[in-house]
């Protein structure tokens, strides 16, 4: 590259102008985020003391972390979590997206309480299914005649989450897909009927193909926040719940660590931990998008 | 053009500066904030907050309420960076962990002038133990006193044609009437529920046993009474008339007392006002007792309750500080301590300052066995702590769900807990 090229003083001037207008952005990234990290990182090598005092202490949560059980059953959880809601629920957020796209009466009533529990508070929605799954007094139990411990149970404690999760991601995936789904010019499957091309085949080859940018991006978030998952188990199980070692996903464990017990450093191990595994299942996503996902339109 | 939009803008700025520095107070008084947990104590503490600002006019109080969890994230953040409201509830739970990290003003000369042993004369020594630090130094005035005790539904009882628990009620009748009542009734009996405070502790002690030594500095769960207390508690979970822990998760043992599903439970005397007062329904039906005693306790007469007590604090580096200590002081007189009795919220700290407490049960037409509460504080055992509890809390609750989730065995758990405790407290105590 050749430095010696001095830009026109115009060209000074509006380069300044690109710098100012970036610096929001750039300031906010820096300071909300990236400090945050680097001192995360940095906490995850100490002790902390209490009340903001830290001590060095090297690799020594990271080992103690590796060593814990409760740790790799948390790791467990998460994983088992995103197992469960992931593939299930861009399925489901796939069927309804494409239902909405269909010629059918009342289609804005049908977006509209699809898109429902997504306007509603989390938490809200969280008390409301801890009375449906209740065990004693709970609608699911009475309607299925059943006396079932669906969130006190260790074996569908799990499952009982990734219900609700499910159910509130439906609606705001849906309407994602539907956007792409909406791109997909009409030419192509009147194209494909003329041809004798059947329902499933047009979904497999014109539908699939080409939402698949779309499908691609709400996986990467969907995954990413189910790794994430905190509020929702925080809402549905408590401490107390004798079920809470087969749900704790890393997320309630960092806050159990950091918070509850005060022990911010091995909070912030398991909170690097995370990110390690969120970036590795991305780099996997990124790579194996290209055999899948199709950007020719 | 330019121009104009140019003032504008530095109009604009100049207006929201200033709006910024009106946050500030301009009425020329001092604005204190006083933080607590418990909704219900409200009222009580606003009346003390109005006695002293009567008297001083050029102060104003705002009393905050928080939820019990949010609190200690809160006040914990907020020591972190010195923003700490100006005075505040402090509990056993904590007091230590703040004051060793110098976070809590010294209060043990607040009352010098006057009088040098003001809190040993006016303070039982749980109290003054409540409120000290690990050096023995005052970093709260004591507020109240507390004990936990046995909640009973008097219908189920006639029901089932047994005797009320009093004084002379051992382990054995506990389990004998929730039998009965369950075979008559077919509600449960007692509902023995897995918490350190308001379930095991109590029998521990009970038992002859200890969960920690007197110094603080070793766990007792290897000891025969421990051992013996824990295993009956657990116990009685096997029984059919009593709930698995599985139905707490959903259900408090309180909602489902008064709900009329269960016969007994235990409880705090801080919740029994607000419970009378929010379950007109149950009025008449139910009664209270005092604790269950230990038929064969490996040492002592087998009567034990855990009592706890809170205290007022203040920040050791607020920025109100000395108002805030001229208004700790008042929270800390026979006057104060009255009034906030008075709201059968909570037992005043202050030696014959309770009557108002039991006076308020009466006044709103109550008929509880309020009194064996005060019989009960003889026997009372300081609320457990040491500087590493809130390190050791959560893992033991850990340890404990295992037992009942049958994971584990009740042995192996008291060998865990023991260890867990023992680390972390030797590792505090190397820290200091």
């Amino acid at each position: 590259m050749n430095k010696s090229i001095k830009l026109s003083l115009t060209a000074r001037q509006e380069e300044h102008w690109g710098w100012i207008m970036v610096a929001p952005t750039i300031i906010g990234l820096i300071v909300l985020n990236l400090w945050p990290f680097i001192q995360t990182l940095y906490t995850s090598f100490c002790e902390h003391l209490g009340f903001g005092h830290y001590k060095f202490i090297g690799l020594q949560n990271y080992i103690e972390m590796f060593q814990n059980a409760e740790f790799w059953r948390a790791t467990w959880n998460t994983v088992l979590f995103c197992i469960l809601t992931v593939p299930l629920g861009l399925f489901l957020s796939l069927l309804v997206a494409m239902l909405l796209n269909a010629k059918i009466k009342g289609k804005g009533i049908f977006r509209t309480i699809f898109f429902l529990p997504m306007v509603c508070a989390p938490a809200a929605v969280t008390m409301v299914w801890r009375w449906i799954f209740n065990g004693e007094y709970g609608i699911l139990n009475q309607l299925l005649g059943a006396h079932v411990g669906w969130i006190t149970d260790p074996n569908f404690v799990m499952i009982s989450c990734a219900i609700v999760a499910i159910w509130s991601n439906i609606g705001y995936d849906a309407v994602l897909l539907l956007a792409g789904l909406q791109n997909i010019s009409k030419s192509y499957y009147e194209a494909a009927s003329i041809d004798g091309a059947g329902k499933v085949r047009q979904f497999f080859s014109i539908t699939l193909p080409m939402v698949s940018p779309t499908l691609f991006v709400v996986m990467i978030m969907r995954l990413m926040a189910s790794i994430k998952v905190y509020d929702l188990i925080y809402m549905m199980v408590e401490d107390t719940n004798p079920a809470v070692t087969s749900v704790q996903s890393l997320m309630y464990l960092f806050y159990r660590e950091s918070f509850v017990a005060g022990s911010r450093g091995s909070g912030s191990a398991i909170v690097i931990w995370t990110v390690v595994l969120i970036g590795l299942v991305t780099i996997i996503q990124f790579v194996g998008q290209k055999k899948w996902v199709n950007y020719d339109v | 053009m330019k121009r104009v939009s140019r003032i504008a803008a530095i109009i604009l700025t100049i207006a929201l500066l200033l709006s910024l520095v009106g946050c500030g107070a301009s009425d020329g008084k001092t604005h204190l904030t006083f933080q607590i947990w418990d909704v219900a104590q409200r009222n009580a503490m606003q009346a003390i907050c109005d006695a002293y600002t009567a008297q001083h006019p050029d102060v104003v109080i705002e009393v905050q309420v928080t939820s019990w969890n949010e609190y200690w994230t809160k006040l914990e953040a907020a020591a972190e960076s010195n923003t700490m409201p100006d005075i505040f509830w402090m509990h056993t739970n904590q007091i230590l962990y703040y004051s060793d990290f110098g976070m809590l003003a010294d209060v043990t000369d607040l009352y010098a002038d006057e009088d040098p042993n003001y809190y040993a004369n006016h303070f039982s020594e749980i109290s003054i133990a409540n409120a000290q630090g690990s050096n023995g130094r005052m970093y709260g005035v004591p507020k109240d006193k507390d004990n936990i005790f046995l909640v009973y539904n008097k219908e189920m009882f006639d029901q089932a044609g047994v005797s009320y628990p009093d004084e002379s009620w051992t382990w054995d009748d506990l389990v004998s009437a929730s039998q009965q009542i369950y075979d008559k009734t077919g509600k449960y009996g007692y509902m023995a529920y897995n918490d350190d405070q308001m379930g095991y502790w109590s029998f521990v002690y009970q038992a002859g046993g200890y969960i920690l030594t007197e110094d603080k500095t070793r766990a007792g769960f290897d000891q025969e009474g421990t051992k013996k207390g824990m295993e009956f508690y657990v116990g009685l979970q096997n029984y059919d008339w009593c709930p698995n822990q599985a139905y707490f998760a959903e259900t408090a043992p309180g909602t489902a007392f008064f709900s009329e599903v269960g016969a007994m439970y235990i409880e705090g005397n801080w919740e029994l006002m607000n419970k009378a007062v929010n379950f007109p329904n149950m009025e008449g039906k139910w009664d209270i007792a005092v604790m269950p005693r230990c038929p064969d306790p490996v040492s002592g007469d087998g009567r034990a309750t855990i009592s706890n007590g809170l205290c007022y604090s203040t920040a050791a580096r607020g920025k109100t500080l000395e108002i805030a200590l001229d208004v700790l002081k008042f929270f800390g007189t026979e006057q104060a301590q009255l009034i906030a009795s008075s709201y059968g919220a909570a037992i005043s700290a202050y030696n014959g300052t309770e009557q108002p407490y039991f006076d308020a049960f009466e006044k709103a037409g109550y008929d509880l066995n309020v009194s064996i509460v005060m019989d009960q504080f003889d026997y009372g055992v300081q609320n457990v702590n040491n500087a590493a509890r809130p390190k050791w809390k959560s893992p033991v609750l850990d340890e404990m769900n295992k037992v009942y989730n049958g994971q584990q065995s009740l042995d192996s758990a008291l060998a865990n807990m023991q260890q867990i405790v023992d680390t972390e407290t030797a590792k505090k105590l190397a820290g200091n």
